[in-house]
């Protein structure tokens, strides 16, 4: 994803000297290519996450499209602040782009783990958070966001991640992206971690049950529309790598609430009970709570409502 | 209030209007923070006459000068300055902070002529104006940027970190002027966290750096003149300068002129400028 990304970000940024792209000292093997091609348009801060988030608003305030480049908590969670008052508040054309979402640095341990950013960060207003399921939609969405002038934050995961739209996502602003369709329920989810819902969506074909399964990458506009039909349907279950609190999940609780939309919303999230527990990220999605039997046991319970 | 019609030219009589401006305006609105801005106002007043590229006639231009007001709890100061150069209307200096009123309590830069940047946490204002000073200069763009800071408000590590990026990339358009009046928000700064040697801090992060007096105009018109790398100004000043009984007192960090205050500190700028 992180790749794709870059890959993306490097043929425009040939061609519009605007784009700029910042990091605070990450991206090993990744953010070379694009700083030996363009070294005017690559700033490696240091590791100084508040000066640099600080410092990327006041460029992007001549007018430039600043993408600071970081994991995890660090471009978030360490600079709040700035990202509040100098993005935010500014309407400053910064996008943070973080890698290792969830889990995907899981054996690095807690401190590694974005888990709380998507609560944060869409907690900010004028903030846009875009979380892509796999890199066919990560190559999308950096289009349109290069395109944007809005502060924006992109989630991406690390590397590997196996493609899951089996055709060419067209991702639209706010709007959510249906996979495969199904007759008795939904299964939503953000990110990588969409390869769990797609193997519970088999696990319960396998029981005869028919469920969509739709990548939801626009966490601060929810797709009310969607949300609407797919309730007429059945169930629907919201998967994320990220905690309960504030996450994509609370972000469909409170837009249905909004708008008046009945029907059985189940989340999918992780239960941290544990926040030293060391693994990759496969085990620890799974000792999570994120994980196949759970999506099915969640689904049946509101089933029978 | 007076219509300000033609912009000041001498920073001494800048100041003297608005140090008038900023005890009124602070006591109309019950606002706190009059002698941080008393403390800096002078050095606003060079900027805004001359030392700074900037003016309601260049103000969109793609090359002015930058001024950031990062302590942006003396916020009476700016408003008066801009005001009285003619950047926005006088009379919005007498609604300050009421309901719905364009100038806020800390710096607002929203729909205000002027104002570059929000700020009121601290620590914001220089890594904001290093954006600036670098995209400029790595794109060849003329124009300096002026980031005016708070003692106090070296203790951010933003503060730090800055300072490092901008000599590493030795950003020859930056400048950071500091208020240096000794106070902050609870007591005296050497007995809060120590700045001292706070030249010398600066001088080894690589910062052509100076102590001068940030009541002088003149000399601080010069010091502001010419550089050839990031450079620093410590500005020498005194918290509530110009009101007696307001300087050098924590009290005046907080507490807003009464109707007697106003006409006893009216009395002495009358006699002392």
């Amino acid at each position: 994803m992180r790749d794709t990304f870059v890959a993306t970000l490097l043929e425009v940024a040939k061609k519009d000297k605007n784009i700029i792209l910042m990091t605070g000292d990450l991206g090993y093997g990744v953010l070379d290519t694009f700083e030996r091609e363009l070294p005017d348009q690559f700033i490696n801060s240091g590791v100084n996450e508040q000066a640099m988030m600080g410092m990327a608003a006041g460029y992007a305030s001549t007018g430039k499209r600043v993408f600071v480049y970081s994991i995890g908590n660090f471009p978030t969670l360490r600079c709040l602040e700035q990202i509040r008052n100098d993005v935010c508040l500014m309407n400053n054309p910064v996008v943070i782009v973080s890698v290792g979402a969830g889990y995907a640095y899981g054996s690095q341990g807690y401190t590694h783990h974005a888990l709380e950013d998507i609560a944060v960060l869409r907690a900010l207003p004028n903030m846009e958070v875009i979380v892509p399921a796999d890199p066919a939609e990560t190559a999308e969405l950096t289009t349109i966001i290069i395109a944007s002038k809005k502060p924006t934050y992109l989630r991406l995961g690390k590397s590997g991640e196996p493609t899951i739209h089996t055709t060419r996502p067209k991702p639209t602003h706010g709007k959510i992206n249906e996979i495969t369709p199904g007759t008795s329920g939904t299964l939503i989810f953000a990110g990588s971690v969409g390869t769990v819902a797609v193997a519970a969506a088999n696990a319960l074909a396998a029981q005869g049950i028919s469920v969509a399964v739709a990548s939801m990458p626009y966490i601060s506009t929810i797709d009310i529309d969607y949300l609407e039909k797919a309730l007429r349907i059945g169930p629907v279950i919201v998967i994320e790598e990220h905690s309960y609190r504030g996450g994509v999940g609370a972000a469909v609780l409170e837009a249905t609430n909004a708008a008046n939309l009945h029907g059985a919303i189940g989340l999918i999230a992780a239960d941290q009970n544990n926040l030293s527990q060391i693994g990759d990220q496969s085990f620890l999605r799974t000792a999570n709570g994120i994980n196949v039997d759970n999506i099915i046991a969640k689904f049946n319970a509101l089933k029978v409502m | 209030m007076s219509d300000a019609v033609t912009p000041f030219t001498k920073a001494a009589e800048l100041a003297l209007a608005a140090r008038r401006e900023i005890i009124s305006m602070t006591s109309t609105a019950k606002a706190s923070h009059v002698a941080s801005a008393l403390s800096v106002v002078d050095i606003l007043s060079v900027l805004y006459t001359g030392a700074a590229n900037i003016s309601p006639a260049n103000m969109g231009a793609a090359d002015r000068d930058i001024v950031i007001l990062s302590k942006g709890h003396s916020a009476s100061a700016l408003y008066s300055v801009l005001a009285l150069q003619g950047f926005f209307p006088m009379d919005w200096l007498a609604q300050y902070c009421n309901n719905d009123a364009p100038l806020g309590g800390h710096v607002t830069s929203k729909g205000v002529p002027g104002v570059e940047l929000s700020t009121g946490s601290l620590g914001h204002g220089l890594p904001y104006g290093l954006g600036i000073a670098m995209s400029r200069k790595k794109s060849g763009a003329k124009g300096r940027v002026f980031v005016v800071m708070s003692d106090g408000e070296c203790d951010e590590g933003t503060t730090w970190e800055s300072a490092m990026i901008a000599n590493h990339h030795e950003l020859d358009n930056l400048v950071v002027i500091v208020d240096r009046n000794k106070i902050q928000s609870l007591t005296f700064t050497e007995d809060t966290l120590r700045l001292e040697p706070f030249a010398d801090k600066w001088i080894a992060f690589g910062w052509q750096t100076q102590t001068i007096s940030g009541h002088g105009y003149s000399l601080l018109a010069e010091s502001l003149s010419t550089q050839t790398g990031p450079k620093c100004i410590i500005a020498d000043t005194t918290k509530g300068k110009g009101v007696d009984f307001m300087e050098n007192s924590v009290l005046w960090h907080y507490k807003p002129p009464t109707a007697e205050d106003v006409a006893k500190a009216f009395e002495q700028l009358s006699e002392s400028y």
